[in-house]
């Protein structure tokens, strides 16, 4: 039979190549900015633009989308041509993906770094890019398939059944996780609410993870591990079995991000029991890698490559295994929203994804060009510090994770938190990120000497852009011979049949997970007390939003004694109806602010209180790693746009009256003037218009529905007033107090008690409550709620309330 | 408790079942008729990838 000429579209290849290292950088670059920006707030630049709420989701999306994404597609671009003996099927396909995936990436940075985010994570992108990356995936998936189609081979090899299970994973990700109403040219607002809209974005979330970084990964591992080892795959079965068994059993994973959280049970129960049974697809893969490795591991002593690929597949066995372990309920009160979440994603986003990549890379680069490597010393020193800083940036991390757990979980022999001010915990972890950023930075100097040594390769070799190679034309086989074909032979024979069953499969995972949510009514159960949000309050919740607050503050109290006597009442799946989009976030760096606005409550802060500290967050606890957001006091608030949002609001569902946008700025005018006389009550002057006063009017609303009204100050004393004659006064007793003091009372009455802002000076002779041992120690166990002084009987015994007050009248007056 | 787990929603547990049941029909099917594949055909296919310039005709499988 006659051969045909192929040509291998290289170029193609190599703008990918290049694509990766550049954003390769640029993300890693980014992530130990932020990784300063958590140890040192100074970091933050006291920009709105490098604030680490809007720089975090640069270094997650160029990570995963712009640095992995180019990856992948270097690796099936290449792969693909010669695994099916043709060229890509279409060059102006080819070039379109490439050239508009950059643009993607350049406007995904911008963008984010102006504020315009839909703050679902790893969604973050707002609609228009949404439908830029839709035709991308689509021009991909079309030259993907398309070239399966023009192919010279009878099967498809392994590597390629999961670029096209990438290709249909990410498509129903994409279009199903993107459903928003716009309501202007940045902003939209996401068509499914509370409870929904964060079974949507965790199912997203978890099969972004699924069909972003392991499928395609996998593919990589099936071609460039045998070709790096010279050594067919261990095993041909075992791919397919954990090929199917794979990508089945992800897609019904996603609630194990919101255990504990408000979901019904059926639905977190649905997400433990496939995380757990993931476990055996994902060691299918990582036991076919290594055992390819059989009787060959005197290679990996020589090649760096294959030490990174080794590593990578050992790397995301580990990974596979942590992240089911970590969907088991007890584990998970551990792991969520600690570091340990950060930890996992990081073992498993450097060494699985990066180790792939640079294996890849190390293998492929030379190859293309035609040469050998420049050095394969920088390549192993590249592989030694790489390794050693994952190991650096990754175990404090799970340290700080169990410490800052046992931190928040324990309690004092009288019953009461024993740090109950949150930052306590933080303060005491902050070393740990320390060990991040040196971590952090030895990676990016392994990743800089890949760059040089790369760079030096491409420059001593010579790549031919249009690769000639011979192959025979394909003879059809045509219909199945069921005794001689199985299943998955037959299918792969047919890939558009392939990839219609993969869609299937993926479907049914998808469907089972979402619809029940979604249509069956009484799986939110409505709270009668949530009322919508007040325009000037939907204005502040945008900008908490667009600032990215969620990046550090959940708002999920979740059912546990620790949880609820930090914060308040645990959250309700009704509360949460009129949320588009839901803001629970994953990791807290601050409190949770879920009842922020529960006045009485332990997270409540009056408005003079927030003001300072959203201008100075250092003045008001030295310790904070908060920015600064003092042009929150300069910006304007947007009211043109307040009736659209109203209006947009009414669309998806929001009870508001009918036309109420014709009078919501008015209403948001009124709301605004209420909050400025309280300011200003407590002495401070501020513009009715500026942002500040509808991020403080957001922080009100939160939990302010489902909480009993504020009781009025002067009842509350009278009720339950304790007359108290002697205060303790030993030096212990008094060392007892002042270290309560530094840890509750500074953070408003400052360090030396001398007070700031509208919080009374308590040194001097002026009392407004009264200064005898009875006064004060009435006023710091019930409270002035609605003047900012919390009533810190929930907090502190009896013991410890007279020990303050001693302290107080005793050491600050002198 | 692992008995309620699934009652707050009446009749919601027949998605799981249902689901479950997908599953493993599909595992077992693919699983028997993967391991029925001869093992010179699966030989053949891994070992194809690994030199490039290899002629490939139905005949030489």
């Amino acid at each position: 039979m006659e051969d045909q000429k192929v040509i291998y579209d290289n170029k193609t290849v190599k703008l990918f190549i290049l694509a990766t290292l550049v954003w390769g950088i640029v993300g890693v670059l980014v992530g130990v900015v932020i990784a300063l920006q958590l140890r040192f707030p100074a970091f933050n630049f006291g920009l709105e633009f490098t604030t680490f709420g809007r720089v975090r989701p640069v270094h997650t999306n160029a990570i995963i989308f712009a640095f992995v994404g180019n990856a992948i597609f270097a690796g099936v671009y290449y792969s693909m041509q010669r695994l099916l003996k043709t060229r890509m099927f279409s060059d102006l396909l080819s070039k379109f993906h490439f050239w508009t995936w950059q643009l993607i990436i350049v406007l995904a940075a911008v963008t984010l770094l102006l504020g315009f985010t839909t703050s679902k994570e790893y969604a973050e992108l707002e609609w228009p890019i949404d439908i830029l990356i839709a035709l991308v995936w689509i021009a991909f998936g079309v030259n993907m398939i398309g070239t399966t189609v023009i192919r010279r081979v009878q099967h498809i090899y392994a590597a390629i059944w999961w670029y096209i299970a990438t290709f249909v994973g990410v498509a129903i990700l994409h279009v199903v996780n993107s459903f928003e109403l716009p309501i202007s040219l940045f902003k939209s607002y996401s068509l499914y609410s509370g409870a929904q809209d964060a079974v949507v974005q965790w199912w997203y979330g978890h099969n972004a993870v699924a069909f972003f970084l392991t499928t395609p990964f996998l593919g990589l591992m099936y071609y460039y591990l045998p070709k790096a080892a010279e050594r067919p795959i261990y095993s041909y079965k075992l791919s397919i079995i954990h090929f199917w068994s794979l990508i089945f059993l992800y897609m019904w994973a996603g609630p194990h991000h919101l255990l504990y959280q408000a979901l019904p049970d059926w639905a977190q129960a649905l997400g433990v029991t496939f995380s757990i049974m993931l476990i055996a697809p994902s060691w299918g893969g990582m036991i076919n890698g290594l055992l390819t490795l059989r009787g060959a591991w005197d290679k990996v002593r020589d090649k760096a490559e294959l030490k990174f690929l080794v590593v990578a597949v050992t790397a995301y066995g580990m990974s596979t295994f942590e992240g089911p372990m970590m969907s088991i309920k007890f584990v998970n009160q551990l792991t969520h929203f600690t570091d340990w979440t950060i930890g996992h994603v990081h073992i498993a986003g450097m060494a699985w994804n990066g180790g792939i990549v640079f294996g890849m890379l190390y293998w492929l680069v030379p190859k293309l060009f035609r040469t050998k490597l420049y050095s394969e010393k920088l390549a192993n020193a590249h592989f030694w510090i790489a390794t050693l800083g994952i190991l650096i940036y990754a175990i404090p991390l799970y340290w700080s994770a169990v410490t800052q757990w046992l931190m928040l979980r324990e309690y004092t022999p009288e019953g009461f938190l024993a740090y109950p001010n949150f930052l306590e915990t933080l303060t005491q972890i902050l070393p740990m990120y320390t060990f991040r950023i040196l971590g952090g930075t030895m990676f990016m100097i392994g990743f800089l000497l890949m760059v040089f040594n790369l760079a030096k390769t491409m420059k001593a070799g010579s790549m031919v852009a249009q690769e000639e190679a011979y192959a025979p034309v394909l003879v059809e086989l045509g219909a199945r011979d069921p005794k001689k074909e199985g299943m998955h032979r037959f299918l792969e024979r047919k890939s558009v049949r392939f990839s219609i069953v993969a869609f299937i499969v993926l479907a049914i995972g998808g469907a089972v997970e979402i619809i029940p949510m979604t249509f069956v009514k009484s799986n939110v159960p409505t709270i009668e007390a949530v009322k919508p949000y007040t325009p000037l309050e939907l204005a502040g919740r945008d900008i908490y939003v667009s600032e990215g607050c969620y990046n550090c503050h959940s708002q999920m109290v979740r059912p546990f004694r620790w949880e609820t006597d930090r914060y308040g009442e645990y959250s309700k799946i009704g509360e949460f109806v009129y949320d588009h989009p839901f803001q629970w976030g994953s990791r807290r760096t601050g409190p949770d602010l879920a009842r922020a606005g529960v006045v009485g409550g332990p997270m409540y802060k009056n408005a003079a209180w927030h003001y300072n500290h959203f201008m100075d967050p250092q003045k008001m606890n030295e310790q904070s790693i908060m920015p600064k957001y003092s042009w929150l006091a300069e910006k304007d608030i947007d009211l043109d746009i307040i009736p659209v949002k109203i209006r947009a609001m009414q669309k998806l569902g929001v009870p508001y009256p009918d036309g109420f946008d014709k009078i919501a700025v008015d209403d948001l005018k009124k709301q605004a003037s209420g909050i400025v006389a309280d300011l200003k009550a407590s002495g401070i002057t501020a513009d009715p218009n500026k942002q500040i006063i509808a991020m403080i009017a957001y922080m009100h609303k939160l939990g302010r529905d489902i909480s009993t009204p504020a009781v009025n100050d002067s009842t509350n004393m009278a009720t339950a007033k304790v007359v108290v004659e002697t205060l303790p006064t030993t030096p212990a007793d008094l060392n007892s107090g002042k270290e309560i003091f530094g840890k509750l009372c500074a953070s408003c009455h400052g360090p030396e008690g001398k007070g700031q802002a509208t919080f009374p000076n308590l040194t001097d002779d002026v009392w407004i409550h009264g200064g005898t041992p009875t006064d004060v120690v009435n006023t710091i166990t019930n409270g002035y709620p609605v003047k900012g002084m919390l009533p810190f009987k929930s907090q502190l015994s009896d013991q410890q309330i007279k020990q303050v007050a001693s302290f107080i009248l005793n050491s600050l007056k002198k | 408790m692992i008995s309620s787990v699934l009652e707050n929603i009446q009749g919601i547990e027949i998605y799981y079942i249902i689901g479950l049941l997908l599953f493993v029909v599909f595992f077992v099917v693919i699983l028997i008729r993967t391991l029925r594949m001869p093992s010179k055909e699966a030989e053949h296919i891994k070992n194809s990838i690994l030199n490039d310039n290899e002629i490939m005709t139905p005949s030489n499988k």
